[in-house]
């Protein structure tokens, strides 16, 4: 344990180079405007960068010479022609501030080089004027990206169909939307050394709790790594057991959910080019529930809750229990289904254990391939692998009939559970079963069912109980397997120790 | 380094777990030989073996899972001399290709001979020995050697032979012609030593000395004459069991009216029979009798006079009329029919009481059950001694007819004016 600590610990290179960057760059912008532009060359590789463009100025009425520097890709052309340039170029006034020139929404006064960077970096262009000791960081950046679209793995029926794109602020904005209230703080933090990584963190602060909220900034804080890209990578830098099955952050591509959660007093995880949301913290309830249970009028929702959990079942046992009824208690099989297994079982050169582990491989395989094949042939590739390959391996006595309808049957349920973490879970635990009801039959399921829910009840996502509400007990709407009517969901979860547990 | 070395040590654990458990109970299914049916008959040879004969079910029979069957024929029979039907299980292996099990028994075929014999009681308890063998499989007598009976019996339709019993079972005991017979029965009524055992009573051979003209109800497995082209095995009656031995047999009329005696038997569906009609002679009417209750049992269990008085609450709805008397005009022919009916019950009723008293000593209603609750403690109950004091009690019966519909339509035309 300790030996991963300290593991953990010695990153003294990469701190000691920054130090060495911080110290070279970190000084004031000199009134003499060509060394401050000698410097940004050296730094950006000017021209061999092709990007980085210099526009260098005179500004007439004040008599002195200007530049502005710029990425040209990340920022917007027409804004600083025409809001920067032209009015700089046709300024009269000889007493004028530059803020009065310049007719763009937000400019900040930079004072050191680094500074400056750092937003040239993020899409601003730097204004530097002879003679002046500050830059002019005026906000023209422009990020390529895609609009909103429709959600792609949360789909639903009723409902909303915005999901979060790549762009955070576009993010934040879905979420503003829907949520209009002063008390949402939007915090952002940078979390890599290098790439410069910004995380929002959302939350509503007469609602979220404070302990909750200083859990998050510190994981954020201690991360010590050059880049991460996106949410999907920062989960597993900040998630608890990474050699665990279960995950214990929520990923969700949907506007409308992470409201749902922040109202409820969760913290959301934005990032640009992460076209979702990280939701903390997340119990099993969470990965279990899709946002169009609630969207459904209350019988409707709860169907669909209830063929959920069936189907979650169906994943995780059909094929041990076949397993285990084949070769260990085929007095539990009615007599008719018993000779109709045996009768199919004549041919088989395997045992069970190997058909169905067969059949299961055959399947997930089709499936791993199916999500990598190009959509024109697509189709075609379900075609062989599904009806082919079934039928051939039947007809060849390779597997038995009832198999592929077991396997199918798991396979198809294991669809139900929307949340991919969540799908490979049970994916990957199905096996698990196979394996335990091969050698001991139903008693060995029952064995790794038990071992399971010890687990499970023993993780913890953030300091919240994998399965609170339901065990431990807390105060909640009871949002569990089943929901209530809206108007009895009148408190918040206890677990998240919200600072208002009621809801009005 | 230490964290490696505990990782291993925890995972050769697991592989010894799975090592060392060896899957010692798996058993492939299609690795499987599955009795539907032992036969028990004597042995001819010595008196310490029994004749076994084995019914198994072929499971590819009447499949049509992906590379069928073929013509398999759907059962495979063996009969041979065996200490037991427990030894007998590896021996047939030296006919036999797979292992034998019982998961699939549903029924265990004993000769009437056999079943006659004061021994048969020390094999049938082998059925509690093993393992496999469930409490809720049937026992048969057949007239003939079972070895006989499983030649015979070749069902045309129903080829399946588990399949086909378990149809044949259930059909009977919706119609009230054959006891339930359960194997757990039998070990609790012989062991409570009070009650008699009904169990189902079956033949493949027709009976030569069948009277002419006999009341179709009036008979057991054997005596059911019909023609075509059909299977030749009956299920009629039932054999009864006195202390483990076989000591009578029952006709369907009185396997009927011991359903209907009984509060320990599942009633039947429907019992259709025929009861003379009131207004003519020389016609019958086809009554489907009910039970609405259960059976009233009064009872005075003082040494001395010992009586019982059984009510029982019967409804009847009359299908055909062929007196065509119209029974739904008036309120006096109802009862008069209602009466009718009364009569014929208890009189059949007595009869097969008096029938236990006198020749079985015993009765097969369960009664006894109720007697029992009437005594403070056990060793009361078994001082009063049942079987003793059964045959000189005073039995009443009371049977109080409801009547039903009558028929679809009630009406029928009157043939005074039709004739006219």
């Amino acid at each position: 344990m300790f030996n991963i600590i300290q593991k953990m610990k010695p990153k003294t290179r990469t701190q000691h180079g920054n130090k060495m960057g911080k110290k070279k760059l970190a000084q004031d912008v000199n009134p003499n405007l060509q060394k401050n532009l000698d410097t940004l060359k050296v730094v950006y590789s000017y021209p061999d960068n092709t990007d980085f463009l210099i526009r260098e100025l005179f500004i007439s009425g004040l008599n002195k010479k200007a530049a502005i520097l710029f990425i040209s890709t990340i920022t917007d052309f027409k804004l600083i022609d025409e809001h920067i340039i032209a009015p700089l170029l046709n300024n009269k006034d000889e007493n004028i501030p530059i803020h009065n020139i310049i007719t763009i929404q937000s400019i900040e006064n930079k004072h050191t080089i680094q500074d400056t960077m750092k937003d040239i970096n993020s899409g601003n262009a730097a204004l530097f004027i002879e003679g002046e000791k500050q830059a002019y960081s005026v906000n023209v950046a422009n990020f390529e990206g895609r609009g909103i679209e429709n959600p792609e793995n949360e789909t639903v029926v009723k409902g909303p169909k915005e999901s979060f794109n790549e762009k955070a602020f576009t993010n934040i904005s879905l979420i503003r939307k829907r949520l209009k209230n002063e008390n949402l703080v939007i915090e952002n933090s940078v979390v890599s050394q290098r790439s410069n990584n910004v995380v929002y963190t959302l939350y509503i602060k007469d609602i979220t709790s404070e302990k909750l909220l200083e859990n998050v900034r510190e994981r954020l804080n201690t991360l010590d790594v050059d880049a991460i890209q996106n949410l999907s990578l920062l989960e597993q830098y900040i998630e608890e057991r990474k050699y665990s099955l279960f995950p214990t952050v929520l990923y969700t591509e949907r506007p409308d959910r992470a409201v749902s959660f922040l109202e409820d007093g969760y913290i959301v995880l934005l990032m640009d080019n992460s076209p979702d949301s990280i939701v903390l913290p997340a119990t099993f309830w969470s990965f279990f529930h899709t946002s169009e249970d609630h969207y459904l009028r209350f019988m409707y929702g709860n169907f669909t809750r209830l063929l959920r959990i069936f189907a979650l079942f169906i994943t995780i046992f059909t094929s041990s229990i076949y397993i285990s009824v084949v070769t260990f208690h085929i007095e539990m099989i009615p007599p008719d289904l018993l000779l109709a297994i045996a009768a199919s079982r004549e041919k088989v050169p395997f045992p069970a254990v190997i058909e169905v582990l067969l059949m299961e491989v055959a399947f997930e395989l089709i499936r791993e391939a199916g999500l990598r094949v190009p959509s024109p042939i697509g189709p075609t590739i379900g075609i062989v692998g599904a009806l082919i390959l079934g039928q051939a391996a039947v007809e060849a006595n390779i597997v038995s009939p009832i198999v592929v309808i077991v396997v199918a049957l798991s396979g198809l349920s294991s669809f139900a559970v929307g949340d991919i973490s969540m799908n490979f879970t049970i994916r990957i635990l199905r096996f698990g079963f196979i394996l335990a009801a091969s050698v001991f039959g139903i008693y060995g399921m029952t064995a790794v069912f038990t071992l399971g829910l010890f687990y499970m009840i023993s993780l913890k996502s953030f300091g919240v109980p994998y399965l609170s509400p339901l065990t431990p007990k807390y105060k909640s709407s009871g949002d569990t397997v089943f929901r209530r009517v809206l108007q009895h969901e009148t408190f918040r979860p206890g677990y998240v120790k919200p600072k208002d547990i009621t809801k009005r | 380094m230490s964290k490696l070395r505990t990782t291993g040590k925890i995972f050769i654990i697991i592989l010894l777990v799975f090592i060392l458990s060896g899957c010692m109970d798996q058993t492939e299914v299609d690795q499987l030989a599955y009795v539907v049916a032992i036969g028990l008959g004597k042995s001819e040879e010595d008196d310490n073996l029994v004749k076994i004969t084995y019914i198994f079910a072929n499971p590819e029979s009447g499949t049509q899972a992906g590379g069928s069957g073929g013509d398999e024929p759907p059962q495979e029979t063996i009969s041979f001399s065996a200490t037991d039907f427990i030894t007998s299980r590896s021996l047939a292996n030296a006919v036999i290709a797979k292992q034998v099990t019982y998961d699939l028994l549903r029924l265990i075929i004993v000769s009437e001979d056999f079943a006659k014999d004061e021994d048969f009681i020390r094999w049938i308890y082998d059925a509690t020995k093993a393992m496999e063998i469930r409490r809720d499989i049937r026992l048969l007598v057949s007239q003939e050697e079972p070895s006989v009976f499983v030649q015979n019996n070749q069902p045309k339709l129903d080829t399946r032979p588990h399949q086909y019993f378990e149809l044949m079972f259930n059909r009977g005991l919706n119609t009230g012609t054959v006891p339930p017979s359960k194997l757990n029965r039998f070990f609790r009524i012989t062991e409570a030593d009070a009650n008699l055992f009904l169990s189902i009573y079956a033949t493949t051979e027709l009976n030569d000395d069948t009277k002419e003209n006999k009341d179709p109800d009036n008979i057991a497995a054997g005596e059911f004459e019909f023609e075509g082209e059909t299977n030749n095995t009956q299920f009629a009656g039932s054999a009864v069991f006195k202390e483990g031995i076989m000591i009578d047999t029952l006709t369907i009329e009185e396997t009927r009216l011991a359903f209907l005696l009984s509060n320990v038997l599942q009633q039947p569906d429907e019992i259709l029979t025929s009861l003379p009609d009131p207004f003519t002679d020389e016609h019958y009417l086809t009554v489907r009798i009910r039970r609405e209750s259960n059976v009233d049992l009064k009872m005075n269990l003082d040494k001395t006079k010992p009586s019982i008085l059984a009510t029982i609450p019967i409804s009847i709805e009359v299908m055909t009329n062929h007196g065509m008397t119209d029974f739904t005009d008036s309120e006096k022919i109802r009862q008069t029919l209602e009466k009718s009916f009364e009569d014929t019950l208890t009189e059949k009723f007595d009869e097969l009481i008096k029938k236990t008293q006198e020749k079985y000593s015993t009765e097969p209603f369960g009664w006894s059950l109720v007697a029992r609750k009437e005594f403070l403690t056990i060793p009361e109950w078994e001082s009063f001694d049942w079987m003793k004091t059964y045959p000189n009690m005073e039995i009443h019966t009371d049977v109080r007819v409801d009547l039903e519909k009558f028929g679809r339509q009630t009406e029928l035309p009157s043939l005074d004016e039709m004739r006219d």
